[in-house]
């Protein structure tokens, strides 16, 4: 390795380190502004909590052992909710792509459920399903599903026209079409949507 | 029937919810087998019609096409349209793959196209990684692996600078002499018609009707620069330029 290459990879690492270590310290500070604010009594402790206290909280719950507990159970809620939602929503994509016509007469009904704020829905559900894991999943099921079919619907939609002609002239049938191309294609959508998708749980959990 | 393939009063109209496009207008000709022909026409004018109702990708129209049975097609596009998440040699056996044709044969033609093109080091490369040139190389390859019978050559060309243009027509055009493939061409480019065929049509716009059909002989036929070298070359340019309607 050159001297320059060294001392390159040297100022790349400085920037790195000193741009992590900014951002921590815009932590520290925005928490030490929340504990001052709190402090001398600007914000309510009781609405906005403060630092110190969420973590006596965290030590009391750890120490009374159901900490993990909970973190547990929100996790597996969480887990479930996202293979479910990306599982569906995938299908659903497929369903909608191959059946233009089914996905022309449901248009507008997936538009509407999904412009609804769904967080409105969560007593109806408690109220249907009980106030057990199952509507929580429901809810957050509810939340993301919609916005998973539709952005890899989406995302199918966008396979550029000359490869589907490419794929026509070749003789492909609409399932090798599908596998070999608009999937594939839509690979970052995808992605983006299980992203999407974990966000969406979290708030429904 | 000594005609591979016949055309006879071909029309078709593309119907859509505004109006009623006539594309083709009572087009009728012929196609022998080893045989090179161009279809001339301004842009719009209805040639990529054509070659998807002789590739059986449209049904609707009236006219008659006799084939000899069992007739192969195989398309090159004007975009190569390699996909950029398969390599360069996953792309070339794509059509292969999907017809469901991947034999020993068929593998070692691959790879002697590869060879003859000079591709063979990249076969493991992404096709983002190669210039133009070389990717419509591959759409060739690709299009070459299926053994067609007839070739549709759908302006394949012209989205390639002038050399490599040049250098991948005489490719297409020595292979598809050496193995009597039998060759339609699209282009709007007068110079490739002549150099390329043995026929040309001349198309006029839209609706296409076949305006003229004009016989290409060169004393020399090895390769596209002779021929472009060939006295006749002027002659032909000069009959197409009248017959073509160039009001686009
Ligand atoms: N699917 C379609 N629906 C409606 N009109 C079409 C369709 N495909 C092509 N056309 C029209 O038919 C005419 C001929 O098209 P095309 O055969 O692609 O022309 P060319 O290949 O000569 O440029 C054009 O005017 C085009 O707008
Ligand atoms: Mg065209």
């Amino acid at each position: 390795m050159s001297e320059e290459r060294k001392k390159y990879l040297k100022k790349v690492k400085i920037k790195q380190i000193s741009i992590f270590g900014f951002q921590f310290l815009l932590v520290l500070l925005f928490l030490g502004l929340w504990e001052y604010l709190v402090k001398i009594g600007f914000i309510n402790a009781f609405i906005y909590s403060s630092p110190s206290n969420i973590i006596k909280t965290i030590i009391e719950l750890i120490r009374k052992h159901d900490f993990f507990i909970h973190i547990l159970v929100t996790l597996k809620e969480v887990i479930i909710a996202f293979i479910l939602g990306n599982i569906l929503g995938f299908t659903g994509a497929i369903i909608l792509y191959e059946f233009k016509y089914l996905a022309k007469v449901l248009d507008p009904f997936l538009t509407m459920l999904n412009s609804l704020p769904k967080i409105a829905l969560g007593p109806l559900i408690i109220i249907i399903f009980g106030a057990n894991i199952k509507s929580v999943i429901i809810m957050a099921l509810l939340i993301n599903l919609i916005v998973s079919i539709l952005t890899i619907y989406n995302g199918f939609l966008c396979t550029p026209s000359y490869y589907l002609k490419l794929f026509k002239t070749m003789q492909a049938n609409k399932w090798q079409t599908l596998f070999k191309l608009v999937i594939p294609s839509s690979y970052q959508t995808i992605i983006a949507s299980f992203k999407l998708c974990i966000a969406q749980t979290l708030i429904g959990t | 029937m000594n005609n591979l393939l016949d055309i006879s009063k071909l029309t078709k109209k593309y119907q859509t919810k505004e109006n009623e496009i006539v594309a083709l207008d009572n087009i009728s000709f012929g196609l022998k087998k080893g045989e090179i022909v161009s279809l001339v026409g301004p842009s719009g004018c209805g040639k990529s019609t054509i070659l998807s109702i002789i590739a059986d990708l449209d049904h609707d129209y009236t006219g008659t096409i006799t084939r000899k049975s069992h007739l192969k097609y195989a398309y090159m596009l004007q975009n190569d349209a390699l996909l950029p998440f398969l390599t360069i040699y996953e792309n070339a056996i794509l059509g292969l793959k999907i017809q469901k044709t991947v034999t020993k044969e068929n593998l070692a033609y691959v790879d002697y196209l590869f060879k003859l093109y000079k591709l063979d080091e990249f076969k493991n490369n992404y096709p983002n990684s190669l210039s133009g040139g070389m990717k419509q190389r591959v759409a060739l390859i690709r299009t070459l692996a299926l053994n067609p019978d007839i070739l549709l050559l759908d302006e394949p060309f012209s989205a390639l600078d002038q050399q490599s243009r040049l250098l991948i027509s005489d490719d297409v055009y020595k292979i598809a002499k050496k193995e009597g493939k039998t060759v339609i061409l699209v282009t709007h480019n007068i110079e490739e018609a002549i150099t390329f065929s043995d026929r040309v049509i001349i198309l006029s716009k839209r609706p296409a009707k076949i305006k003229k059909i004009i016989e290409v002989n060169f004393k020399n036929q090895y390769s596209i620069y002779e021929r472009r070298k060939d006295a006749n070359f002027n002659y032909y340019f000069d009959i197409i330029w009248k017959d073509l309607d160039t009001n686009e």
